[in-house]
């Protein structure tokens, strides 16, 4: 439960600076994917069914303030959990530095799946063109995750959460 | 139980599930009022605060001087006539609209009067969070009367038409994301055709036959045919008019009448536009 408070008080508050900043500020598209970081996170770091069902949880909360096809995000952020989780299992490690990497391409992933999703069939025309845009927001997300990381190490430390990422 | 099949793999497993799960919400496209899109309007409802804060703050950075030495009625009365300007500026555009169908529609039957609609207005206080799709969260919901499918307008033109509504926030689909599509035709030459948005943002009229009298610099305004918005409304100007092939319909790129980046205040039309007798061309 407290692996559930902590993920969905992260989450609310990455939406809440996701959809308010880039009306303070006009960002556009170097906005961050803040809850996929965490999904990564996550995947990484907390192996059970619990933490497939909390990455369902985050993808769900951003379709409900993003786009017009509700369980888009919810298929793409489980199955970014399934792949962090995956392989952290191979390579036996929760390396940041992997963690980022598996950021940039959950990025680039979403955004594909976001545009294949709302322009079906005619996406083919527009989606070489939105490439440069979402691999420069992968690369954004990406310098963040490790300070991302470091908070929400914070946040499990703090609630007395230990991560169970070793094989079982 | 540890050690058993669904012990080992309850991590892929659930996923599996859950991914299935994802795939049938996508498939079935929740209907309006689905208990799936209940939880979603519930968070669209508890940010709400929070986004309401933030876009305050935005407005007191700028307006700090203002409320330094305006007193706070007269910042209340400004909102009030900002408003009022809103809602006239709308119906003057419906006014020259009718002006126009009268001058070019002899065999009209009879003329309708311009009604005036009753209308909420709402600020913007949240974008789309993942910026792929063309969205903005306003601060008015169903308490005020919203509800799916009403049409958003500013002062400039057609912004949108709401596609979730919590009890106190809402979030309204911009007619240039790639999902809108609203009936529209030229001013000038009453050329008819779909306006949809693309995947780099862009604002598109599809379906123009190629025969069609269709020029830069033309207004492109709502036909009413779609039961969302009312007929005359400004949805912008057409910019390029080109034909790729021996295509059936011409390419036709507008740039809309609302900037979609510097929304603040918006109007939700609550009263739904009187249906329209088919438009006759003449």
């Amino acid at each position: 439960m407290r692996l559930v408070a902590l993920f969905s008080i992260a989450t609310l508050i990455a939406l809440a600076l996701e959809t308010t900043i880039p009306q303070l500020i006009p960002i556009g598209v170097l906005a961050p994917n803040l809850v996929l970081i965490l999904a990564v996170d996550l995947g990484m770091k907390h192996h059970g069914a619990l933490g497939a069902m909390i990455a369902f949880g985050m993808g769900y909360a951003i379709d409900s303030f993003s786009g017009t096809h509700l369980g888009l995000n919810a298929f793409m952020l489980t199955l970014t959990y399934l792949i962090a989780y995956a392989l952290s299992r191979y390579l036996i490690s929760t390396s940041t530095a992997i963690g980022a990497i598996l950021v940039f391409l959950g990025v680039i992933m979403t955004g594909l799946a976001n545009s294949v999703g709302n322009a079906g069939f005619e996406a083919s025309s527009g989606v070489v063109g939105i490439l440069p845009r979402l691999a420069l927001q992968g690369a954004i997300s990406a310098l963040l995750t490790p300070w991302v990381f470091g908070l929400m190490g914070w946040g499990k430390r703090s609630v007395g959460l230990r991560p169970r990422s070793v094989r079982e | 139980m540890r050690g058993t099949f669904l012990w080992r793999y309850r991590v892929v497993l659930t996923s599996g599930l859950l991914l299935l799960l994802a795939l049938h919400l996508l498939s079935a496209g929740v209907a309006p009022g689905a208990r799936a899109e209940k939880p979603s309007l519930v968070l669209l409802w508890l940010l709400k605060p929070v986004q309401t804060i933030e876009a305050n703050l935005a407005d007191d950075t700028t307006g700090f001087v203002h409320d330094y030495f305006d007193l706070v009625n007269v910042r209340h009365e400004n909102v009030q006539l900002k408003q009022r300007v809103a809602e006239l500026e709308g119906q003057r555009t419906r006014l020259a609209e009718l002006e126009v169908e009268n001058r070019h529609l002899s065999d009209l039957l009879e003329l309708r009067e311009v009604l005036a609609m009753r209308a909420v207005a709402a600020r913007v206080i949240g974008d789309d969070t993942t910026g792929l799709s063309r969205t903005l969260i306003l601060s008015q919901g169903s308490s005020s009367g919203l509800r799916r499918d009403m049409a958003v307008i500013s002062t400039e033109g057609v912004v949108g038409k709401l596609i979730a509504v919590a009890p106190n926030a809402s979030r309204v689909l911009l007619i240039d994301d790639h999902n809108s599509g609203l009936d529209a035709f030229d001013q000038r030459s009453r050329a008819r055709g779909i306006v949809a948005g693309l995947l780099n943002g862009e604002l598109t009229m599809k379906y123009v036959d190629r025969t069609e009298d269709v020029k830069p610099g033309d207004s492109v305004v709502t036909s009413g045919m779609d039961g969302i918005f009312p007929r005359g409304l400004l949805v912008g100007q057409i910019t390029r008019v080109s034909q790729e092939g021996p295509g059936l319909f011409l390419n036709v790129d507008i740039r809309p009448a609302a900037d979609f980046r510097k929304l603040e205040q918006v109007l939700i039309l609550t009263q739904k536009p009187p249906e329209l007798a088919p438009d006759i061309k003449g």
